[in-house]
């Protein structure tokens, strides 16, 4: 995967009229969010688990389906205003937790653009 | 414009030939000759065509160069109708606001079978990118953001009843509680959790700011949606989402950092520092500035932001169009969500 973006971005894009090199710098994105997604695992989406289990009062999974089945259940809660109040500090820990996690596969050069730690 | 222009020997097709006849009538026109109409980039809700005409006699004698402005077959639900459009611009530009002149529009009976309008083309670049990294125009930066300013200001003086813009829903008092209704729904449909949005939408319902006079919001004013030549502006586009509003929607989305493109530290649209911008809309006598109600703005502008990504990714996860650049969108809700945090929670994250 890492060869095949090489050669797109740096053999092949160039190759290209200027009109379709474009689609090229987003194939090659979408390679290194692939690659940075494969590198990283199930590891981000348990650590969120983890942390959305200790707001529940659960004991944190170690399946990413059963994550998320957990976020789902979040989700839901945050909208019905389940979790005001004292547990508004792990709530906010939750999120965080869970968008640099997306965002450190997603778009780390945005995150690093923002100052934080990639 | 006067003279005779000389007639080329351009390529004929009977969708150029209609589209001659109707600007023949529509000008009064003896003649009129299209010598090319192509397609210009860019635009996902809407497609632009470059049409240059010459015309011999009527209001537009001479050569012109026009745009013709249709809906794309993926125009969004939420867009205005080309006629609507139309209205909207004969409005904003009759208002002193820098658009290209609207001209002519017709609806789906006309030369195209399906509903269009055409514009004066103006000269410059919208590209995004291209404004938030040339040096020129950060050397004239400030400048340019008080000039939005005042553009703005000068749209917002557009206010309700307007018969000619009858056609456009009321403001009233549950506007934001309606959006964020909308919002909801949309990621019901979307289907996938996402947490932020849901406690940033919260946020908003608790926070929903008191009701001020409507005036009209173009509601997609934003850098990569006006031109400039070199350091001068020369339009603002796009006007399909316009609508009755509280002015502080306009500002607040100009400001959010999904607009701001290669230049996040410059809060005014990647251009400049919001002050200029503020100074330039203040300076038009529409009212000061509230930073409290912009704040309302910006996070509601983040989270519009993101529901527009994941719903153009699910043009690709869900409606099967092949489009890479749409499924990559959807990536860019994760960023609208750090922007919300960052908003609503500073440093929350230690």
């Amino acid at each position: 995967m890492r060869l095949a973006r090489e050669v797109l971005v740096d053999e092949l894009t160039p190759l290209l009229p200027p009109e379709r090199q474009l689609d090229a710098r987003l194939a090659a994105a979408a390679i290194a969010i692939a690659l940075r997604e494969a590198a990283a695992g199930d590891e981000p989406a348990l650590a969120v688990a983890a942390e959305l289990a200790r707001l529940y009062g659960l004991e944190a999974p170690q399946d990413p389906g059963r994550g998320e089945e957990m976020l789902r259940r979040f989700a839901g809660d945050l909208r019905a205003g389940a979790l005001a109040g004292p547990r508004e500090r792990g709530v906010r820990k939750v999120l965080w937790r869970l968008t640099l996690a997306k965002l450190r596969e997603g778009n780390p050069k945005f995150l690093a653009a923002n100052g934080f730690e990639v | 414009m006067a003279g005779t222009p000389s007639r080329p020997s351009d390529e004929r097709s009977p969708r150029k030939e209609a589209l001659a006849r109707f600007l023949a009538a529509a000008s009064g026109a003896t003649s009129v000759e299209i010598t090319r109409f192509e397609r210009l980039q860019g635009g996902s809700v809407a497609e632009n065509w470059a049409l240059d005409a010459s015309f011999w006699g009527g209001s537009m004698a001479g050569e012109a160069r026009l745009v013709l402005r249709t809906p794309s077959p993926t125009r969004l639900a939420s867009s205005l109708s080309p006629a609507a459009q139309f209205a909207i611009l004969k409005a904003a530009f009759a208002a002193g606001v820098t658009v290209p002149e609207p001209l002519f529009a017709s609806g789906e009976e006309g030369p195209l079978g399906k509903p269009f309008f055409i514009m004066r083309r103006v000269e410059g670049t919208a590209g995004a990118q291209q404004i938030t990294r040339d040096p020129r125009i950060e050397a004239a930066s400030d400048r340019i953001a008080e000039t939005l300013g005042r553009e703005l200001a000068r749209i917002h003086r557009i206010r309700p009843p307007r018969a000619d813009l009858s056609f456009l829903p009321p403001y009233d008092e549950v506007a934001a509680e309606r959006q964020i209704a909308g919002f909801r729904a949309s990621l019901d449909r979307h289907g996938a959790p996402r947490p932020v949005l849901e406690w940033a939408m919260a946020w908003l319902e608790r926070h929903v700011p008191p009701l001020v006079p409507a005036v009209l919001c173009h509601h997609d004013f934003r850098t990569g949606n006006y031109m400039l030549e070199g350091t001068r502006l020369t339009g603002i586009l796009d006007w399909e989402f316009a609508g009755w509003g509280d002015p502080h929607e306009d500002i607040g989305w100009f400001c959010s950092k999904g607009w701001r493109f290669a230049r996040l530290d410059r809060e005014a649209g990647g251009i400049a520092d919001r002050a200029p911008f503020y100074r330039g809309y203040e300076a038009e006598g529409e009212g000061a500035v509230d930073p409290a109600r912009v704040r309302f703005w910006e996070v509601l502008a983040s989270v519009r932001w993101a529901m527009l990504a994941l719903e153009q990714s699910d043009r690709y996860m869900k409606g099967g169009e092949k489009n890479l650049d749409l499924a990559l969108t959807g990536r860019r809700a994760t960023e609208c969500e750090l922007e919300l945090l960052m908003l609503l929670d500073p440093g929350g994250y230690a």
